[in-house]
């Protein structure tokens, strides 16, 4: 694989006053490659996502991206932070735009594109993930999968070089993940580099190249998929799997 | 005691209107402008600024809600010329009009309590939507412009108007400076004339209807401006 796009170096990070949340986790995306994070509520695995583009301060170790140490002053944020997508839970439309101003608005203010060629690329987008026909609708007249999806497209408009998925399947109806899905299986073949923590099994099995169980805090196994799930050396991924394939 | 004078009001409604009323509206607009600017600073500040910063927000805040209007308005306006004089370094204190004064007073005064609605109202934004508008690169003062603050004022909207209704009444206490607003102007015909009862009971009557009708005005705007999510 190529270059290195994320790079976790031994990170531990703490809320407050209360016990670690990550504890010396390493862990690193190559370009073109999907690497599932999976674990049980708690682990840290979302906390984890959200350090690697600095919407959470760490406080050990450190975080590589695009060859950009975060932890360092002179790196500009917002500018490396526009070049990693981020899809989010709760998708975190911007109810008050249209589908368009919200794929429009950080083209134009942080790449500084022009408006005609923000649009040019929004619908172009928008096209891509079947949603061509809303973008003069709010985000409040869409399914949370059709919002979901609207998310994805807000994230590719900034070209980004890494796309971070953080549980973006759970907060929807179940008729809805599948559409989703289709979205970012679709993306993974295209050869997007992707960071995608979910607990959407089948998902990982069909595109991603690695998949890393974490449990309290720390990797307990960092696997090419194949062998994740045919063979887990952990107890703990072991049981993971085991309770949640049964069904 | 005479009978119920209407023809002094109908004689006087020009200047009522038009000098009183138009200094009222004014001075009410302007504020509820100023008071809301610098009120979103302050909540700003307040919630993330820092720790100094916001503790001095909230020291402003604390500071000026348990005082008196009235006593904000007259201590404003004896101060302000020696306070000037003071930042200036003239000679002597210097000149503020009325006009000047009672803006300043009530922008400094309104602001401490939309600031309150303000921060009220960030703090009703989900968090999430900070969270996406800095995933996509935007800088705190974009995601406030762009994102956070335009969802704040829409859902505010309702209260801080029905403020603005509240600020239209107060500033009824600039006539401790003799300045002639809406009371101001009826008050000065009342006692010119000896028409205390017919000034006075006319003068509650337009705050009546005025304030009455905006609150009505609010209460249906309330239900239209909610942002569908």
């Amino acid at each position: 694989m190529s270059e290195p796009v994320i790079q976790i170096e031994h990170v531990t990070k703490s809320y407050g006053t209360g016990g670690p949340v990550l504890r010396d986790v390493s862990l690193t995306v190559a370009g073109g490659e999907v690497v599932v994070v999976c674990g049980p509520s708690g682990s840290g695995k979302s906390t984890l996502i959200k350090c690697v583009n600095a919407l959470e301060p760490i406080q050990g170790g450190r975080i590589v991206v695009g060859g950009q140490d975060l932890g360092d002053r002179r790196v500009d944020l917002p500018r490396l932070r526009a070049r990693v997508g981020m899809v989010f839970q709760h998708f975190e439309l911007f109810p008050h735009m249209r589908v368009l101003d919200n794929l429009c608005l950080a083209q134009t203010k942080v790449l500084g594109r022009p408006r005609a060629e923000a649009e040019t690329r929004a619908m172009a987008l928008l096209d891509r993930v079947g949603l061509h026909a809303f973008a003069e609708k709010h985000p409040g007249q869409l399914s949370g999968g059709q919002q979901q999806r609207v998310a994805i497209a807000r994230a590719l408009a900034m070209d980004p070089m890494v796309m971070l998925f953080d549980e973006a399947t759970s907060a929807l109806d179940p008729e809805m993940v599948s559409e989703v899905l289709d979205v970012m299986v679709e993306l993974a073949r295209s050869g997007m580099t992707m960071m995608v923590v979910t607990h959407e099994m089948g998902f990982a099995r069909k595109v991603a190249h690695r998949v890393v169980f974490m449990d309290q805090g720390q990797i307990a196994e960092d696997a090419p998929t194949q062998a994740f799930f045919e063979a887990p050396r952990s107890e703990r991924a072991q049981q993971f799997l085991s309770k949640i394939l049964t069904y | 005691m005479s009978q119920f004078d209407f023809e002094i009001i109908h004689r006087s409604l020009s200047y009522l209107f038009f000098e009183g009323m138009r200094f009222t509206l004014t001075l009410t607009l302007l504020s509820a402008l100023g008071g809301v600017i610098l009120g979103t600073l302050l909540a700003m500040a307040r919630m993330a600024g820092g720790p100094v910063l916001a503790a001095c927000a909230a020291g402003y805040v604390n500071l000026v809600r348990p005082l008196p209007l009235v006593l904000v308005i007259f201590w404003f306006y004896f101060l302000v010329p020696y306070l000037g004089q003071w930042l200036t370094g003239a000679s002597r204190p210097i000149h503020v009009g009325g006009f000047a004064s009672a803006l300043i007073t009530f922008i400094v005064f309104e602001a401490a309590y939309f600031s309150e609605i303000m921060r009220a109202g960030i703090g009703s934004i989900p968090r999430g939507q900070a969270a996406a508008a800095t995933a996509l690169g935007l800088t705190y003062r974009q995601s406030m412009r762009y994102v956070i603050l335009p969802q704040v004022f829409r859902i505010m909207l309702p209260v801080l108007l029905t403020q603005t209704i509240v600020l239209f009444q107060d500033t009824s206490l600039v006539y401790v400076l003799s300045i002639t607003d809406f009371l101001g102007a009826a008050s000065k015909i009342a006692q010119r004339d000896g028409r205390l009862v017919e000034m006075y009971s006319f003068a509650a009557l337009v705050y009546f209807i005025m304030s009455f009708t905006a609150s009505q005005g609010v209460r249906t705007l309330r239900a239209r401006v909610a942002v569908p999510r």
